[in-house]
This record gives C-alpha cells, structure tokens and sequence, in this order.
C-alpha cells in the first residue's frame, strides 16, 4: 500500500512554495570559465604573464563585486590559462583543451602570431569568440569574425614610428630589421620594412633569427656589416630583445636603436642592461605612469604594480580591457552566447581603460576587428622610460 | 657542458637529457649569489660547481645508480627528470628572464676582431677547464680510476675499484661541468628555466660528432660545430644553419658511425 502524506504537510508545502514564489526568482549562481592561452615560459614569457595578469585583475574584480550579472543568472569567473611556449602545435593542443575539454566559448588573451593562427582553426568553426595581442596580419581577416586585437600591431604602429623618427632624427637613415623567424617576426618585418621604404630610409637587413637563441654573435656579426645608423629588434620578445642590444653594444654598435613591439621597455633594461637599453624608442608601450595616459590605466597601473611588484607594460593594460569589454557585451546582450555577444560588440559603443573603445582596421584586414586607441613614442633614459610624444595611428584619425 | 655529458656517458652509459637544467642550475647560483648577494663573480664559479656537482652525486645516488646498466630505462627517466627540474625551477624561480650583471665589461680588439672581455673570460676559463679535467683523469688516481671504470668495470672492481663510488663522482663531475658552464654563460646571456633546452642540443650533436664518450672528442666536435654555425650564418638564414649542424651529424656518422674520434 502506498502512504499517503498527511493533511498537515501538504499545506505546509504548498505554503512554503507560495512564499517563494511570491518574490522575486534570485538569480542562479553559475560559473563562466573563460580560456587564456599565452607563452607562459620560454623566452616570450612576458608576454603570457601580462596577459594573464590583466585578465586575472579584471577577473577578480567582477568576482568580488558578486559575478557577473548577465540576465537571469549570476556568473562567477574561472580563469582557465594553458602554456603554448610560443609554439604553434602546442597552441592548437592547448586550445582543444580549452574548446572541448573545458568548454569555454570565450579565449580573451594570447600572444605570438603563429600560435594564433593553429588556435584559430578551432576557434572560428566553433564560433569560440577570441581576443589576443598576437600581430601576425592573417590573425583577423573577414573568414574570422569572432576574432579581436585588442593591442595595436605593427601595420598600425611602424608608419608613425618611423615617420617621428625621420622628422626628429634625421641623421637615421640605413635601418637593420630583424625578427624571430617566425608568422609574427615575418609579418612585422614585413610592415616595418614597407614602412620604411615608403619614407625612403635605406634598410640594410631584413633579418631573422630562431625563438630560444641566446648567441647573437654571428647574425650581428652580418647585420653590423652592413653598417646601419639604427636597428630595429622589431617583433623580439624583450629576452632577446634585450640580448641583442646587450651583443650588438659589445661588437661596437653605437646607433640608434629600436623595438617597434616594445610593449614594455622595462622588462629590455632587466635583460640588456641599463647601458645597452639606453635610448631605445618604442612606440608599442604604454607608460602607465605618464602624463599621456588617462587617470583609468593609471589607476590601473598602479594596482597592478600593488599586486604583482612589477609595471605593466601594454599588454597587460591590452588584455585587462578586452577582459572588461567582453563581459560588458555579454551583460548587454543577456547572454553568454557568442553570436548575440558579437552583435553587440560590433554595433553599441563601451568605455574602457582606453577611453571610448574604437574597433576599426577594414582598410587593412577587411574586417573592423582591430581595437584602437592613441599610441605613445617613449625613450629608455638611464633606466627609466620617458614618453616623447603621442600620435594617432591614420585608421583612428579616420575614425 | 658537452665534456660533462661525454664524460657521464662514458663512465655511466647514461645518456643524460636533464644535462641541460645542470647547467640551468649553475646559471640560478650565479644569479643568486653574484647578481642578488654580491658574492665574488670568480668565488660564485666554485660555489656553482659545488653546489651543481653536489646536486649531480645526490641525482646519482636516489636516482640513476638504480638503472645501470639499464640504459633504455635511464634514458626515460633523464627526461623526467628533465621535466621536474624544469617545473621546479619554473615554480621557484618564475619564468621570465632574469639578467645576471656582466662581471667583467667592455671589449678586446685583435687584428679587427672584437670580443666582448665577458666572452673572454668564458674562453679562458673552459680552456683552463678542459685542461684540469685532462690533467685529473690522466694522473690523479682518482681520475685513472674512472678511465679504468669507463673502460671495463668489471675488471675495474676485480682491482678494487670501488664502483659506486667512482660512478657517483663521475656524474658530480659530469653536472659540476655543466653548472661551471651555466655560471659562465649567466652573466653573457639572461637566466631562464628553459635555458638548458638548446644548449643540451648542441651539446649531444658535439658528442656525437666527436664520438660518444670521447673527451677529446668532444672538445673537437665543439670547434666544428661552432665553425660550421658561425661562418654558416654569414652566407645562409638561421633557419638553414640550425638545419646544417644536423646535416653534419648526419654526414659524419654516415662515413665515420662512431664519430670523429670515437672508439668502436
């Protein structure tokens, strides 16, 4: 025979249910696990490590403001961060891992152009959405629309980099370019040496080396040969940016130097040496003490430096702002799924550390995917980085 | 740091793939104790060959003693261990470069050649290296008695040669070179957890070229390589000069299968 449950208890249940749904539903707590890969080792392991610094600080800040509240719902953020070492195979394991492993439907943050491709092919069918710093030109193109730069690449820095310094330094006119041999090496040299030849400096060397090389005694051996009045360590992370500059001072170089993706001079001073870093311009970093930049990436700054001992370069200020303008457009759209995010993204206007965000870069990649904002031209001095001047990349003054 | 590796294999039949984070290990003590302490450059030397020789007894001892004679099961755990001194170092360490301050500065110019005084110093210092650990296994008793354990070690214990400890020596030896390697190089590259990745290459192509368990060896597989790398990268791309350096492996064992001047 069947109980049946007594008088007394269904009322108190139906009771108790009354009371519940007399009020408002609370939102149900979830959880968003968002992807992050990078080279979180190796010698462009500053790269990784600001990329996950800026989304780790933009990530605990939505979590100890209670989540994020997008529709109904409440979610808190898990950071899911896997290491590609700046290699493309590990890249394209690392997020299948993420894609399918842990299903994550948002990747904000990697770096290196090679790695950003192999990600790409899983990235884009799955309509996983993708935002990075990584400067290979293929890396946004119409075939990939869920995929961001949310830091200025080479196309749109080395045209007013080398403008500034032909206007100001005159004397530089035979310019070494070298690169690691590799999709972001290649596309940046690439960009810098149309660059150059448009404003009729005379490049001396094209050059590449290989990731992990520590010896540059023979290839500058070549390059300074050639006598340039400058040389350009284009796309090498600030390891061996750094060792360059450091051997190119011990075989007798004393030229202007450059690191058009110098996204954070502090870190090449570490590395080469206060001397050797001496005078190096970079038009790819952002100062966030300077005067340049607004109270936000100071505020920014300085609880970065608070937190982790160390000054941001751009990068971290790059990620920590995508971080930011995804999960508003997810909030806007009320949905944490990519197709309606995307829509929001590219129609409605969101404020960032930058000020107003700009996307643009139809012109150059055939698709507005580019996050833009003024670039500031800084000066290694004695150990210090001093901000010159600010220019507009010609895609925002278009804007 | 390829003499410690020949000399490891010679005496161990180890061929040993954590060699590299040896000579990483050296590297951190120079950082540590020259770059953070202002320990003497020249005293930091001794204390990195010291410190990473003592770390090579101690991975003998827990770790490879174990395996000889197994040298397939060797193999595998020298890349595990590779693995675990790399995360390990990684975790105390972080990963990002760290710059060792030149002890020496400026440069020298001979006939138009230019060396920094910092590569110098690391040239004089393997020279003198080189010519100890020849001295030392030609006549210290010690030295004769790892020749002999490298040449039959079965008729080197019928003689009382106390194996183990030999073998113990020999890999402290072996790691102590890499960790000098480590310490002369910190102030002339940066310091990394990864640092020992490339170098271990290199390393094993010398060796090989040279012959396994050949110092001499060694020390002439050193000069080709860095002769064929050096003038390689005046005339081809550095994509092509890495691939050289295998070719010439390839093209020496082909003639010559156990090395310049390997013994069969």
């Amino acid at each position: 025979m069947t109980p049946r449950p007594s008088l007394a208890i269904l009322i108190v249940l139906a009771v108790a249910l009354a009371v519940v749904g007399a009020g408002p539903a609370p939102a149900a707590e979830k959880t968003l696990a968002i992807g992050l890969l990078g080279p979180l080792s190796g010698g462009a392991a500053s790269y990784g490590v600001e990329l996950q610094r800026g989304a780790e600080m933009r990530a605990d800040e939505i979590n100890k403001a209670g989540g994020l509240k997008i529709g109904g719902d409440v979610y808190k953020i898990k950071l899911v961060a896997y290491d590609h070492k700046a290699q493309a195979a590990d890249a394209a394991t690392a997020t299948n891992k993420l894609v399918f492993q842990d299903k994550v439907k948002y990747i904000i943050g990697n770096a290196v152009g090679a790695t950003c491709n192999a990600a790409q092919t899983i990235t884009e069918p799955n309509k996983v959405m993708f935002s990075f710093v990584c400067w290979g030109t293929a890396n946004l193109a119409p075939e990939k629309p869920y995929s961001f730069r949310s830091m200025l690449s080479q196309w749109e820095l080395a045209e007013p980099f080398y403008r500034w310094v032909k206007e100001n330094h005159p004397r530089v006119k035979r310019v070494a370019v070298i690169s690691p041999n590799d999709t972001s090496g290649k596309d940046t040299n690439t960009a810098v040496v149309k660059a150059l030849k448009a404003l009729a400096f005379e490049v001396t060397a094209d050059e590449y080396y290989e990731r992990g090389t520590k010896d540059f005694y023979p290839v500058l051996t070549k390059l300074l040969a050639q006598k340039p009045d400058m040389i350009d360590v284009a796309a090498a992370p600030a390891g061996e940016a750094g060792l360059i500059l450091k051997q190119a001072m011990e075989l007798g170089f004393k030229g202007a130097k450059g690191w058009t993706a110098g996204t954070n001079p502090f870190t090449i001073i570490g590395v080469a040496g206060r001397e050797a870093a001496e005078g190096v311009w970079s038009p790819a970093n952002i100062n966030v003490k300077s005067e340049h930049v607004n109270s936000a990436v100071r505020k920014f700054g300085e609880a970065y430096e608070k937190r982790y001992g160390e000054v941001p370069g751009v990068i971290a200020v790059a990620n920590f702002a995508a971080f930011d303008v995804f999960t508003q457009a997810m909030q806007r759209a009320g949905s944490v799924e990519t197709d309606r995010v995307l829509e929001v993204l590219t129609k409605e206007r969101f404020e960032t550390v930058w000020g107003p965000l700009v996307i643009g870069g139809k012109e150059t990649y055939g698709i507005d995917r580019q996050f833009l904002y003024p670039l500031v031209i800084s000066e290694v001095r004695e150990g210090k980085i001093v901000d010159l001047t600010q220019v507009l990349p010609a895609a925002l003054k278009k804007k | 740091m390829a003499l410690g590796l020949t000399l490891i294999f010679s005496i161990l039949d180890i061929i040993n793939f954590a060699h590299g984070e040896f000579y990483m290990l050296g590297g951190y003590v120079t950082y540590y104790a020259f770059a953070v302490f202002g320990v003497n450059y020249f005293l930091t030397l001794g204390l990195a060959v010291l410190v990473v020789g003592g770390a090579g007894v101690l991975a003998e001892r827990v770790v490879f003693r174990h395996l000889r004679g197994k040298t397939l099961n060797a193999f595998i755990v020298s890349l595990g261990l590779l693995w675990v001194l790399q995360a390990s170092a990684q975790l105390s360490f972080g990963v990002l470069d760290k710059s060792v301050p030149s002890a020496v500065s400026g440069i020298v110019r001979v006939f138009g050649l230019v060396i920094s005084r910092e590569r110098l110093v690391v040239i004089v210092t393997a020279c003198a290296l080189i010519t100890a650990l020849y001295l030392f296994l030609k006549f210290a008793r010690t030295g004769q008695a790892m020749r002999a354990v490298a040449q039959d070690p079965d008729a080197a214990a019928l003689q009382g040669i106390n194996i183990e400890a030999v073998s113990a020596l020999g890999f402290g030896v072996g790691c102590a070179l890499a960790g000098a390697a480590g310490a002369l190089l910190a102030p002339v590259f940066a310091v990394s957890p990864t640092m020992g990745a490339l170098p271990v290459v290199k390393a094993f192509i010398i060796i090989i070229v040279g012959g396994m368990g050949s110092l001499p060896g060694a020390v002439l597989g050193g000069l080709l390589l860095g002769a064929v790398e050096g003038i390689g990268t005046l005339f081809m791309t550095s994509a092509a000069v890495n691939m050289l350096g295998f070719l010439v492996v390839i093209a020496i064992l082909l003639v010559r299968p156990r090395g310049l001047l390997g013994v069969a």
